[in-house]
């Protein structure tokens, strides 16, 4: 951990990581401190991915990235014994028996309890002695996270861990992540694209579009810095005038019409409507599209 | 924490049954074919061994068993071993190793130590034991049940035992000499997948020719070939005299414990060369460029 900043688990500065001319990644920055849930949002190619893999030293960037107090790329193995890491959906070899894969990471993985995994996977309804490829992907999921969270780690990097899962997999992968592995004290950083079914459990967001950081960001900062004002569709013109962030239909309510500003918006612009909390998706839309875009008429 | 022994224990879990049938199947046909098949000696041999025919059969059996078995696993571990860089690409579980903290030289070094020396080891011994049994049913069918528990087991198994040890100490010897070869094989099935092979043979063939032709220079052939007979010459560097005292009757086998240890000095005295400096050198290379190839390749898909 950094020595100066001992409650800050990931410091980026000005990262950036490149595919040949191609900044995947460009030039971030950003905290992660201690007991904290980040979302990592972004679009598919946004670089969570790369970023996510950056941050366990599986490719290199430039600029500054200390993790738990490590280089990522070359204290890959020191690092990974602190962190961990579900890189995809349904990963684990298709070859091993769940009691292998307990058996393995025991010996591999210094933090890791072989009693807690089990412990876990009791409350799933993968077994010990099932093979990998006879289980289904939701399963496998599940088995994974069980292994995974019998770690005693600081960090979990979590990269779209549940998709392509049905809703009752994905359940279940949350609370076991929160009722057997966040303790208040241990930090998870999580990349989904199933937003709204998050975003009660995250307590940050970090926004990524095209490789730029948008936005990095407490829940409860979000909340006061954006605000959302729901509005009939007779004054959206004057709305329009104001240069929102966003404008959208909302589906809901009389008006169905919304619109969401970076800051307070002027009085005048708050009395045409009703101030709403805008949410995470509607924020993650606002930020990641050009604003010139108006996605009232579909 | 020695990171080693849990990627050796991976290979165990993921190859054991395989394992499993490569002894037991080849084991089980001879076993088989000894039982009800036809066992032809010809009458001169019978009467030039005389009665050390039980022993000699019985070390036959074992020796044999443990050779076959031997060459199998080899073999086998050979295809495995050149296939092992992207065997965890085709269920995209090379993800979830990754994300385990072991290095990328322990996890390329783990598999190489099991298929290139433990497999073909406990090939070896398990073809040992298994050759007993063998042995048994031969003898049975020869010379009847009861010989085999009058055979002179004290004579036999330092015989047997330093036939073994040869062949153990050799390995690891034939492996220093093939490792260019077989790491390179290694390195091209990792860009090239399964057309190592391909090009390694045409490369191989193509520029021994183009060398010799053009520029009359034969380096890559008799290097290639070198490689070969030295690593022969590790595992049995002087067979042909084995041959002459194993046919000289009974006696012979007790000089097997002296003849082994003879062969393996002179395996060894072999070491010290420009060939195997080189070698060792070019297997490094090809070794540390895996590295590379795996650390570049796990940040590839982001």
């Amino acid at each position: 951990m950094n020595a100066a900043e001992p409650n800050v688990l990931v410091k980026a500065s000005h990262l950036s990581v490149r595919y040949g001319a191609k900044a995947a990644v460009d030039d971030v920055s950003f905290t992660i401190p201690k007991g904290r849930i980040v979302g990592l949002l972004g679009h598919n190619g946004a670089g969570k991915t790369t970023l996510m893999k950056a941050m366990v030293g599986l490719t290199q960037g430039e600029g500054e990235l200390s993790v738990l107090g490590f280089q990522p790329r070359p204290q890959r193995a020191q690092l990974l014994e602190q962190a961990c890491y579900i890189p995809d959906v349904a990963i684990l070899p298709r070859w091993a028996r769940v009691e292998d894969l307990i058996s393995l990471m025991s010996g591999i993985h210094p933090r890791f309890s072989a009693e807690r995994a089990r412990s876990l996977l009791r409350r799933t309804s993968v077994g010990l002695r099932d093979k990998v490829k006879t289980l289904s992907k939701g399963m496998v999921v599940q088995a994974h996270l069980a292994l995974v969270a019998a770690i005693d780690a600081k960090l979990m990097i979590l990269d779209e861990p549940t998709l392509g899962l049905d809703v009752l997999s994905r359940k279940a992968f949350y609370e076991m992540l929160i009722d057997e592995w966040c303790d208040g004290e241990r930090s998870v950083l999580i990349s989904t694209h199933q937003v709204e079914e998050i975003e009660s459990l995250l307590s940050d967001v970090l926004m990524l579009n095209e490789g730029k950081l948008v936005l990095s960001i407490s829940l409860e900062d979000m909340e006061k810095r954006f605000v959302g004002v729901s509005h009939d569709a007779a004054v959206a013109e004057q709305i329009a005038a104001a240069h929102p962030l966003l404008r959208y239909r909302t589906g809901a309510g009389p008006s169905g019409n919304a619109a969401i500003f970076d800051g307070a918006p002027p009085e005048h612009v708050q009395a045409l409507g009703q101030r709403i909390r805008p949410s995470l998706v509607d924020l993650f839309v606002a930020l990641t599209r050009k604003p010139e875009l108006d996605r009232t008429h579909f | 924490m020695n990171k080693l022994l849990p990627l050796l224990r991976r290979e165990w879990l993921q190859y054991r049954f395989g394992w499993a049938l490569m002894v037991a199947v080849p084991l089980a046909i001879t076993l088989l074919l000894l039982a009800f098949g036809e066992i032809q000696i010809g009458a001169d041999d019978a009467a030039r061994v005389g009665d050390k025919m039980p022993a000699l059969l019985a070390v036959a059996s074992m020796a044999g068993s443990a050779a076959v078995l031997f060459i199998i696993a080899s073999f086998s571990s050979i295809i495995i071993v050149a296939g092992m860089a992207r065997r965890d690409h085709s269920d995209r579980s090379i993800e979830f190793w990754l994300s385990l903290p072991a290095t990328h030289s322990a996890s390329l070094a783990a598999p190489l130590i099991v298929h290139l020396l433990l497999v073909p080891a406990a090939a070896l011994l398990a073809g040992m034991a298994g050759g007993v049994l063998v042995s048994m049913v031969l003898l049975t069918r020869v010379v009847g049940f009861a010989e085999w528990f009058t055979l002179p087991w004290f004579d036999l198994m330092p015989a047997v035992l330093a036939l073994a040890a040869r062949l153990l100490a050799g390995l690891p010897l034939a492996i220093l000499w093939l490792s260019p070869l077989i790491m390179l094989v290694v390195l091209l099935s990792a860009w090239f997948r399964s057309w190592s092979w391909v090009i390694l043979g045409v490369g191989i063939g193509v520029g021994s020719q183009l060398l010799n032709r053009v520029f009359g220079q034969p380096l890559l052939s008799d290097v290639t070939l070198g490689l070969l007979m030295q690593a022969r010459s590790a595992l049995v560097h002087g067979g042909e005299s084995l041959a002459l005292q194993s046919t000289a009757g009974g006696e012979a086998l007790g000089q097997v414990p002296t003849w082994a240890l003879h062969d393996l000095g002179l395996a060894l005295r072999e070491l010290p060369s420009p060939l195997l400096a080189g070698g060792l050198l070019f297997a490094a290379g090809c070794f540390y460029l895996l590295v590379l190839w795996r650390e570049r390749g796990a940040g590839a898909a982001g």
